[in-house]
């Protein structure tokens, strides 16, 4: 890297730095705007070209090609998959509850009769 | 239990206060060592509790309260306030709150030489710390960025990326600011790209300009800002909401802030794919310097639209970039060591910076304006728009959003916003490149 200004005054070199630099940050951002206005559709243009010629419309598509797929074969596959993504699993409630039991009174849980006397 | 914290802390805020009453501890430190030196002269005739009593002195010269400074508890206040910010007022909470608690971190008073500080060789804080150093998180944090964003708006109406640029004019008038305030030139720079509003930027161009290593052309070394400059760079990302609304409504007209711009059309998945490729070789291009965060941003861009690396560009946006923002944020907060951080310099770079977000906020407006005198009729824009030009994305954005609700409740301006936001990224990142290469 050289430095052209290295003995000059410091702050001449700096205007030469803020024009510079804010042209050059400029004309960056101007090549990518122009270049995404123009350059692009004629890019994908050009793509489009190359890979086929236009889209098929709808109308085109002849229905004939799959005389033997059936509105029933459709219905049976979605319902295939569908019971494929869904119904893999039983579902159950998830949600577990502990009943409350009645409390009887036994030495086993005794406030007084403890082993460690805590008073729970 | 309660009077025994109660004595605990007014016996703690005592010691506190001590140092910044000027009862200077020096004294007391030069008689421990006294003491110590005696000890080891009379080890053996001394009983147990005087010389319990000693590790005992010894042990407090260690603690916090014996080294603390005024410095030290101003930058731990500032801390604490960032958490608050962070928190109270959900400024930016993802960068106040890690940089709030690292700079508490580095600000706990200890003594030097036992490999604690950030700022000593070997230290752990040290190893996190030549991450933002080497100017390594920048662009592992603009790889999730770019996983992020949706250039989409910036596709869709290019001539936005000019607004972008527009706001730079606040990284270059800084930049000159600081040279006359009598800062050099590679330090200038760097100061100057806290213009950019973007953070890792800021860190990235003064980690390689203004890092206390590099030496000048007369022999001087630059000094180390990275601390100050990152700090000022996010404390103002920070404070967008507060700087820039005035500075709307100043430079802008009620009837320029009802203009309605036609919604942008929609962009195919081509076009977002050939976007970051061809941006990336556009922009590194006219700045190699920048190749590191630009290449990085684009990158992850590509990752994101290419359809086929959906892991990566999830990773990309979530985990890694989180990980990296926790030790950059920590890491850049524990370097405002009181004694490294609180110098004039670090003030002249707040005053700077705050200027600079204002300058490069009134660039995007302005320049906004002067591109309506060109368009005509639906092409006009609202110049509200160009002050997301600074980048802080997604903050001015929204701030740009909230300023447009307020003139015409039914303008939404955040998918135009957008557009300049992350067009300033771009920008900000050849601007740092630029400087780069004329400085560094």
């Amino acid at each position: 890297m050289t430095h052209l200004f290295l003995y000059t005054d410091t702050l001449s070199e700096g205007y030469v730095i803020l024009v510079t630099g804010l042209l050059i940050v400029f004309s960056g951002l101007l090549l990518l705007t122009v270049f995404f206005k123009f350059g692009l559709p004629i890019l994908l243009y050009i793509y489009k070209i190359i890979t086929k010629g236009p889209d098929k419309k709808v109308a085109e598509i002849s229905s004939k090609v799959n005389k033997d797929f059936t509105g029933e074969i459709a219905a049976a596959i979605s319902t295939a998959i569908y019971m494929y993504l869904d119904e893999r699993h039983d579902k159950e409630n998830a949600i577990l509850t502990i009943k409350q039991a009645r409390k009887l009174y036994s030495p086993w849980s005794s406030k007084i009769y403890g082993v460690y006397n805590n008073k729970l | 239990m309660k009077k025994i914290i109660l004595i605990f802390g007014v016996l703690s805020l005592l010691i506190f206060i001590k140092p910044v009453l000027g009862f200077n501890n020096n004294s007391a430190k030069l008689s421990a060592s006294a003491a110590i030196s005696q000890d080891d002269n009379a080890f053996t005739q001394e009983g147990f509790i005087s010389e319990a009593f000693n590790g005992i002195k010894q042990f407090y010269q260690y603690t916090g309260f014996a080294n603390a400074e005024s410095g030290n508890i101003i930058m731990i206040l500032i801390g604490i306030i960032f958490i608050y910010l962070g928190i109270k007022f959900d400024y930016e909470p993802l960068l106040l709150i890690p940089i709030g608690a690292g700079v508490i971190i580095g600000n706990i008073p200890f003594v030097a030489g036992n490999q604690t500080g950030i700022y000593e060789t070997g230290s752990v804080l040290n190893y996190l710390y030549f991450g933002v150093v080497k100017g390594i998180y920048p662009p592992l944090i603009f790889l999730g960025i770019g996983a992020m964003t949706d250039f989409s708006s910036l596709i869709a109406n290019p001539k936005l990326m000019l607004l972008g640029a527009a706001a730079q004019i606040g990284v270059f008038a800084t930049f000159l600011g600081a040279l006359y305030l009598g800062f050099n030139l590679p330090e200038a720079g760097a100061i100057g790209i806290i213009g950019g509003a973007d953070g890792p930027t800021a860190i990235f161009l003064s980690s390689k300009l203004a890092n206390g290593i590099n030496v000048l052309a007369d022999g001087t070394t630059v000094k180390n800002l990275i601390g100050p400059i990152a700090i000022a760079a996010y404390s103002y990302m920070a404070l967008v909401p507060v700087i820039q609304p005035p500075i709307m409504k100043l430079l802008t007209t009620k009837k320029e802030r009802l203009i309605r711009m036609k919604p942008p059309r929609a962009v195919s998945q081509k076009e977002k794919m050939i976007f970051p490729i061809v941006a990336l070789l556009l922009t590194t291009f006219i700045s190699p310097s920048a190749l590191p965060l630009l290449g990085m941003l684009f990158f992850g861009n590509l990752l994101k639209e290419s359809g086929r690396t959906e892991r990566l560009a999830d990773t990309a946006r979530t985990k890694l970039i989180d990980i990296v923002t926790i030790l950059l944020g920590v890491t850049v907060g524990a370097s405002t060591q009181a004694d490294v951080f609180i110098t004039k310099d670090s003030m002249l770079i707040f005053g700077l910076g705050a200027i600079s977000f204002v300058i490069a906020t009134m660039g995007g407006l302005l320049f906004a304006k002067f591109m309506n005198l060109f368009l005509k009729g639906d092409d006009k824009l609202n110049p509200l728009i160009g002050a997301a030009g600074v980048s802080a994305v997604p903050d001015s954005a929204r701030v740009v959003h909230a300023e447009g609700l307020k003139a015409d409740p039914h303008n939404y301006l955040l998918m135009h916003a957008m557009a300049p936001n992350v067009a300033g990224v771009i920008g900000s990142a050849i601007a740092a490149g630029i400087i780069l290469s004329f400085l560094g």
